[in-house]
């Protein structure tokens, strides 16, 4: 269980988070909503160590990650697939995926998600021997959230994995994240297009200027009117 | 042909040294994004000590290097520490001055164990072998050979162990790599000592053919800053390409043109470079 109490950061002189507590729960698929700019980056980036904390915990599975560096937060089993991918863009699919390994460096498990995440995504076992730099943005997300999963993670974390994907592509992730979250993976998810991410979801919140406005089960996010105005358009 | 192909070879082995030396500073610009101003002074350094461990102690030739070697990457991993690392959020002037701070500081040093004075490092590997007509010292026999295996090495390290390969990653994409469960601080350490290490090897192979001075860095440090602007700054097979390069125009110059216009020839082609393709010859385009 990821549970964030109270939790502020900013950049500089600003604050962008204020007092936001979330929980996601074992193995369920948690959605952040929010518009662009509202905050869910900024969120997870402190989640998993790149920005630092001002004022509030996190803890994970009963540790506290306040002042842990992302290597030690991988390692305590939350993998975070960023906002821009991040890829190793002059290396291979292949070696790509393999290094994100590294937490665990272990040769079978290794090879068995690697297995998995082929399995999951098999354009990629076609361009395996390709730059990564090389493929379209959807295959270049997949390999983002393929590397995230060799770590072998408890909690994966996926930051608007459909931004700037054509709209059938976006319903391959979309459809690709629900697959991982079967498999028992915990997922703490955001996105903008609330229908589609609702509807794979167990729970969501709502983010907006930092703060959170609203959490509920992902059904009853569905039924709400201040989510269907600001997000559905109905 | 005789002088041809005893240039040649004068060519190859002083190629090897700047490799040698240039690769550890691309790497350095790579992971840290810092101009190494301090390589020259790592190098003589490196020098030093093996010429210590092979002439005061009395170290087999090679085992002496190996030694040294080992003791400069300790050197630069703590350069890394000490001064590099605490510098991390500043502006890049900082880190050039720092540098350049540890540069006079590592003279100085050597000045006060061995004195300002030229020292000779006699050649332990003595006698000609005869190719292709050309006699060619055995030193520089030795210098391509254990250049080509350390190259070779240093290849499958970065390109096949992951320890390497964190190199890579943290110079493709830093923030990638933290979120792989890479510590970039580790990298940082390993680079540049892997970079000392390199250079003392550099070092050590070319020491029984020059002479030793604290200030023998500065010579070398701009051979291997046009080297790796030449081949593109952090690409490894630009240093390596490079390094060749610059040796054997230089050596070929020497001979047929003059001595003078041989030491010319780096900063000609520098300059060249600079003016037609500032990226580097070894670069696809602008990174990012």
């Amino acid at each position: 269980m990821l549970t964030l109490d109270n939790v502020s950061t900013g950049y500089d002189a600003i604050d962008v988070l204020h007092d936001v507590s979330i929980t996601a729960r074992p193995g369920e698929l948690t959605v952040i909503l929010g518009a662009n700019g509202s905050g869910k980056t900024t969120l997870f980036k402190t989640i998993s160590g790149l920005m630092p904390i001002r004022a509030g915990s996190v803890e994970y599975e009963g540790r506290k990650l306040n002042r842990s560096r992302p290597n030690a937060i991988v390692k305590a089993g939350i993998a975070h697939c960023p906002e821009g991918r991040h890829l190793f863009g002059k290396m291979s699919v292949e070696k790509n995926l393999r290094l994100g390994s590294y937490p665990h460096r272990d040769k079978a498990r290794t090879e068995e998600i690697f297995t998995e995440v082929l399995d999951l995504f098999p354009i990629l076992a076609e361009k395996a021997k390709q730059p990564a730099g090389s493929l379209s943005g959807g295959q270049q997300q997949m390999v983002a959230i393929g590397r995230a999963l060799m770590s072998d993670p408890s909690l994966l974390i996926l930051d608007e994995p459909s931004m700037g994907l054509a709209p059938i592509v976006v319903d391959q992730v979309l459809a690709s994240v629900a697959q991982i979250n079967d498999k028992g993976i915990g997922v703490l998810l955001s996105e903008q297009n609330a229908k589609a991410s609702l509807a794979i979801a167990h729970r969501g919140y709502v983010i907006a200027e930092g703060r959170i406005v609203l959490a509920d089960e992902a059904a009853n996010l569905l039924d709400n009117p201040e989510v269907q105005a600001a997000y559905l358009g109905l | 042909m005789t002088l041809f192909i005893q240039q040649l070879f004068n060519g190859l082995a002083l190629g090897g040294v700047y490799c040698l030396a240039a690769i550890g500073l691309t790497l350095v610009f790579g992971v840290l994004r810092i101009p190494n101003l301090a390589h020259g002074a790592l190098y003589m350094l490196g020098a030093y000590l093996t010429y210590f461990f092979l002439t005061t102690i009395g170290v087999p030739y090679i085992a002496a290097i190996g030694i040294a070697a080992i003791m400069l990457f300790v050197v630069g991993v703590g350069l890394e520490r000490l001064v590099f690392h605490p510098l991390r959020n500043s502006p890049h002037t900082h880190h050039m001055i720092a540098a350049v701070g540890a540069m006079f500081f590592f003279q100085a040093l050597a000045q006060a164990i061995w004195g300002a004075d030229f020292r000779r490092m006699d050649t332990p590997i003595t006698g000609e072998l005869r190719i292709l007509g050309a006699e060619i010292s055995a030193q520089r026999i030795v210098i391509i050979v254990v250049a080509v295996i350390v190259l070779a090495l240093l290849a499958w390290f970065i390109k096949r162990s992951i320890h390497g390969q964190t190199i890579e990653a943290i110079e493709q994409d830093r923030v990638g790599a933290s979120l792989v469960g890479i510590n970039p601080s580790m990298v940082s350490m390993l680079t540049l000592g892997l970079s000392a290490l390199l250079a003392t090897i550099a070092a050590g192979l070319v020491a029984p053919i020059n002479l030793l001075s604290p200030t023998m860095g500065d010579a070398l440090n701009l051979k291997v800053f046009a080297i790796i602007i030449l081949g593109g700054l952090g690409s490894l097979p630009g240093a390596i390409v490079g390094g060749f390069a610059l040796a054997i125009a230089e050596t070929m110059t020497a001979t047929y043109i003059s001595s003078g216009v041989g030491e010319a020839v780096a900063f000609i082609v520098l300059v060249a470079v600079l003016a037609i393709k500032p990226t580097g010859l070894f670069t696809k385009a602008v990174q990012r």
